[in-house]
């Protein structure tokens, strides 16, 4: 058995670090439909998710159009990295291709909004309710226009009404 | 909605096995993990904690309980100390016992027994006279009859007599007998019951009189049984129970698809297929007479990798809205489930030292967590 059911949309997450996998873990912990949802291994840096993201997941991708796909790195003040990231994916997935993260270092998310997984299931939660409470933080606000596009495509298939 | 808190606050062991001086700080967490390598203590705090459900299951002979063996290497200068503290509906529970081997015993005795309820004694023991503390004992203790003889090589906890409901020590004793430690042996694992249980045994050989129990109490636990199980082998249809004999019973599960349907008797279901059915009444059991506790020794053993994450992601959100599960485990992918609030390192330099305990967002961690376990960076 997959680790999730391809015949119906779900979402990969690549997170960067133990830090943004305890992120996407509280998220997790907060989606109606846990099998369609899969947090992978850490990449080891954000240049690493790209590396994986090309030589891992992109053919599967091509494979599976159920997929869609979470980049979830640290943009250490470098928000050019949105920018670096997209070229990397190939135009025909951009639509199903989301690159978040924190604006600097997740130490200092901890220290702003608490534990990693908390913060995770504020961002879930915000993601179901259709509100920005989490997602408007200085570190995160920068996400608004990808954070807008993954309501609109992932909504649905994690928070089934 | 109010979350109902039923959790462990903390547990505290001394002189029994490797804990020595061992505190577990769980408070506040609806599920936790134990990791370390072998050898290190994890299964052992479960055997801790089995101790004490033996006892609230009625086990009140000491020498049924511990041996002298299991005295932390033969120590019998200092007392074997078990001490829980847990939250049960916004009242905080405590129980201590700590027992003593004298010289020229051939069992351990009690020293010291004792439980409140919201800071006050629910009764305290010496060790062979038990007084109760609280009402209407107390008033029987105006009387002279507060207090009662007892063997000092027997348990108190199951002996006192309890009033129904809403009494401090059947509230306690339900939740602990009730508490669901698991440490699953899926190959005797047979399905057949003769009897109902909502009480499991730690190897989980009495599945079929657990669903018999669940399925009396709350028939609609089917639906919530149905709902994972679905998930996880969508080709199953139904589990039947049909009797086998007088006042017996045998689990049968059936599965269809295009080609038909096929009845597999459960016994014959793989090791994982069991633990994933062991899941389901795990699920239906916390919602139908829980808030539990459920400390699962492994539970990733016998899974196929890629189900590791889901099995844990769906236990850890259901005891997120009452309850609390607590796991151990050497797997990466159920590792990696897990937060550094919830995650507890185990671990003593070798078989004369205790173990220790440390959580690890105390611990500095070069690059990740499952590559830093794998080196063994974690434990110098």
């Amino acid at each position: 058995m997959r680790v999730v059911n391809e015949d119906r949309p779900h979402l990969f997450v690549l997170p960067e670090d133990d830090a943004n996998s305890r992120l996407a873990n509280g998220f997790w912990l907060e989606v109606g439909s846990l099998r369609q949802m899969y947090v992978c291994p850490v990449a080891g840096g954000w240049n690493a998710v790209l590396n994986h993201f090309e030589s891992d997941q992109i053919a599967d991708m091509y494979r599976c159009s159920n997929r869609f796909m979470v980049l979830l790195i640290d943009f250490d003040n470098h928000l050019d990295r949105i920018d670096i990231a997209r070229d990397r994916v190939p135009l025909r997935l951009r639509d199903r291709v989301f690159i978040l993260g924190s604006l600097t270092e997740p130490e200092e998310l901890r220290r702003a909004l608490g534990p990693y997984e908390t913060t995770g299931k504020k961002l879930a939660g915000d993601c179901r309710d259709g509100t920005d409470t989490a997602w408007n933080h200085p570190l995160l606000q920068h996400n608004a226009a990808e954070v807008a596009r993954l309501r609109e495509h992932v909504r649905p298939i994690l928070f089934p009404p | 909605m109010d979350i109902i808190l039923i959790v462990i606050r903390r547990l505290y062991v001394h002189n029994f096995r490797c804990l020595e001086n061992f505190e577990l700080d769980v408070a506040g967490l609806s599920s936790a993990l134990l990791i370390g390598n072998n050898g290190m203590g994890k299964t052992t705090v479960g055997v801790a904690l089995e101790v004490l459900q033996k006892i609230a299951r009625g086990t009140n002979r000491v020498g049924e309980l511990v041996k002298p063996k299991d005295l932390a290497r033969g120590r019998t200068d200092v007392p074997m100390r078990f001490e829980i503290e847990v939250e049960l509906d916004r009242t905080n529970y405590k129980y201590v016992l700590a027992l003593e081997f004298p010289q020229n015993f051939k069992e351990l005795r009690v020293l010291e027994e004792k439980l409140e309820a919201g800071g006050n004694a629910v009764y305290t023991r010496e060790p062979a006279r038990v007084q109760l503390e609280i009402e209407p004992y107390t008033l029987a203790r105006l009387a002279g009859q507060g207090s009662f003889p007892i063997d000092w090589h027997l348990v108190a906890l199951p002996i006192i007599q309890q009033r129904p409901a809403n009494d401090p020590i059947f509230v306690f004793k339900q939740w602990l007998a009730r508490m669901l430690i698991l440490r699953p042996m899926p190959s005797l694992i047979s399905g057949d019951s003769k009897d109902e249980t909502l009480e499991p045994s730690i190897q989980v050989t009495d599945f079929g009189a657990w669903f018999s129990g669940l399925l009396a109490l709350a028939p609609s636990a089917y639906a919530e049984i149905d709902s994972y199980l679905k998930q996880v082998m969508p080709d199953l249809t139904d589990i039947k129970n049909p009797e086998v004999g007088k006042d017996a019973r045998s689990l049968v599960v059936q599965f269809a698809g295009n080609q038909g349907s096929l009845n597999i008797a459960f016994e014959d279901l793989s090791d994982g297929e069991k633990c994933y059915m062991i899941c389901g009444l795990v699920l239906a059991a916390n919602r139908a007479y829980g808030p539990l506790c459920c400390f699962w020794d492994e539970p990733d053993n016998y899974l196929a990798p890629s189900e590791v994450a889901h099995f844990v992601l769906a236990l850890r959100k259901a005891f997120q809205s009452g309850g609390q599960f607590i796991a151990t485990s050497h797997n990466p992918e159920a590792i990696r489930r897990f937060s550094d609030e919830n995650t507890f390192l185990l671990h003593r330099s070798s078989h004369l030292e205790p173990t220790r305990v440390r959580p690890l967002n105390e611990i500095p961690i070069k690059g990740d967590l499952v590559s830093a376990l794998v080196r063994g960076d974690l434990e110098r």
